[in-house]
């Protein structure tokens, strides 16, 4: 599994189909968070845009290898682990992505509360922020599995399919990004920093489904 | 220990009202053997040796046998953002070599099919063909208990074609399981263990199997040890063998197969001395020994 690990790491990083969605997360922030902002309210705003980027950087790994490469892969592994190191290299690059993106912004912020009257402990709200960044990156990862390769092939579908899953997943109540971020932005306005691991929790149960359906569909959909 | 792969009664579709690709497949590959499916385009070999390498579930009856596998499909794609030397080692550990031997196995094989010139060319620059040979030393890096080739010889030189038939040979002596596809008739001619065609979805044994095999062979004159026994690992490919004087023994195997039955007549204990050796392309030019040979 290390070596289906670096293989695919490796494939992601010189293909260098990484850097679009890189430069949207960056320009995302650089229109959305300014230094001096409440901090709480800017990492809600950190964490939410990293969901549309972990999506998109599982649809670059599921379909960065061609299906006859990909078939020697399977042939070696079994194609459901192949898969599972593709959504586990698109996960972990957007959890670095964004907890990178966490750090800067709790950095820059400002420790207050909304009104900038009640003080925020800035460890407390980094590790705030970190837990909903890794909720998002997990319902983002589990939107792009199942918008995807092997459920959906013609990218005609997979890709509206992929950013309205992305864009409900983040405003829709009830779902686990929506209830990270809204924790954030909710706690800003009182400046009580929220634990959010009650949506960390949902959003990994949903992922772990998403990615043991798609990884058991792998080898039942044409290539 | 080594399994042996088994369909029983396998069939496959795509999509859950797709036509039948295929249906009521029953195959087995133990190990040390050589397979060969034949069939028109489109009558579903790809699919059986995809389902074979286990990339492709059968929809319906069952598979049994977990062999480490590797296939070869039949194009490669350039598309892959590594040089050719990189992408091998990758793939290396991938089947289950060290860190440490991966790039020595992918230096090895480009070597042994005459690409080790381009082992620092990135894929997205080489030719089909030289592209077709880091997909077949993709396969043999880590020795496979079953090896898929789905038309591998497509696109590749003379000489690479030779090789992969006595890698193939190589990979059969050593206890795999090799199953190809091929359109040219004589691919291998008179090595495969069984032959298959697939027709209209199902899988049939030919067994209109040439008596006197048909490709060039080789004919060797030996001398063994007196009262020896030919080395198993020789008897096995042999085509023919006779006796002409006692303890002197004229061997013919198919010409890939001349290594192989090499190697086993000369690291016997004791040794056997090798007198002459030929090659003969046209068999039916000079009738074979109607000993059977297994």
């Amino acid at each position: 599994m290390t070596a289906l690990l670096r293989y695919q790491a490796a494939l992601l990083l010189r293909s260098q189909r990484w850097l679009p969605p890189f430069i949207l997360y960056v320009a995302f922030l650089g229109i959305g968070v300014q230094g001096g902002q409440p901090v709480l309210d800017s990492l809600g705003y950190t964490a939410a845009a990293l969901l549309p980027v972990a999506a998109w950087l599982v649809r670059i790994c599921t379909t960065n290898e061609p299906p006859a490469a990909r078939s020697c892969v399977a042939a070696a592994v079994g194609p459901a682990r192949a898969h599972l190191a593709c959504l586990l290299v698109a996960l972990t690059t957007a959890a670095v992505l964004g907890t990178a993106a966490t750090l800067v912004v709790t950095l820059i912020s400002d420790p207050a509360s909304a009104d900038h009257r009640t003080r925020v402990p800035l460890p407390a709200a980094a590790a705030a922020g970190l837990l909903a960044t890794l909720a998002c990156a997990l319902l983002g990862t589990a939107v792009g599995a199942l918008t995807n390769w092997p459920l959906l092939r013609s990218p005609g579908r997979a890709v509206p399919a992929m950013l309205l899953a992305a864009l409900l997943s983040v405003v829709v109540t009830g779902s686990p990004a929506q209830a990270a971020v809204s924790g954030l932005v909710t706690g800003s306005r009182s400046g009580t920093v929220p634990v959010p691991l009650l949506p960390l929790a949902g959003a990994a149960l949903v992922t772990a489904a998403a990615t043991a359906v798609t990884c058991a569909l792998t080898s039942r959909r044409s290539p | 220990m080594r399994s042996d792969l088994r369909l029983n009664n396998v069939g496959r579709r795509y999509g859950i009202h797709g036509p039948w690709i295929l249906r009521g497949v029953d195959l087995e590959l133990a190990p040390g053997t050589l397979t060969r499916v034949d069939g028109p385009n489109g009558t579903g070999k790809s699919t059986l040796l995809r389902v074979l390498a286990r990339i492709d579930a059968p929809t319906e009856g069952k598979i049994t046998g977990r062999p480490r596998t590797a296939y070869v499909p039949e194009r490669f794609p350039q598309a892959l953002p590594f040089t050719a030397e990189a992408y091998l080692t990758h793939l290396g550990t991938v089947h289950g070599l060290s860190r440490a031997a991966a790039p020595r196995a992918a230096a090895g094989w480009l070597a042994r099919f005459g690409a080790d010139a381009y082992a620092r060319t990135p894929m997205t620059r080489l030719s089909k063909g030289s592209s077709q040979k880091v997909a077949v030393a993709q396969a043999l890096l880590a020795e496979p208990e079953l090896l898929v080739l789905d038309e591998a010889w497509t696109g590749l030189d003379e000489g690479a074609r030779a090789e992969l038939e006595r890698a193939v040979a190589e990979r059969t002596a050593a206890g795999g399981a090799v199953v190809f596809v091929d359109h040219d008739p004589r691919r291998l001619a008179g090595a495969p263990d069984a032959t298959y065609t697939v027709t209209d979805g199902t899988l049939n044994l030919r067994t209109d199997k040439p008596t006197s095999p048909s490709g060039p062979q080789v004919s060797l004159d030996v001398q063994g040890p007196p009262g020896g026994q030919l080395p198993a690992e020789a008897s096995q490919f042999l085509t023919s063998s006779t006796e002409p004087t006692p303890g002197t023994y004229r061997l013919t195997v198919p010409a890939s197969y001349s290594d192989v039955l090499l190697r086993a007549l000369l690291t016997a204990r004791p040794p056997w001395h090798v007198v002459s050796l030929s090659l003969r392309t046209d068999p039916t030019l000079d009738p074979l020994d109607d000993e059977s040979p297994r």
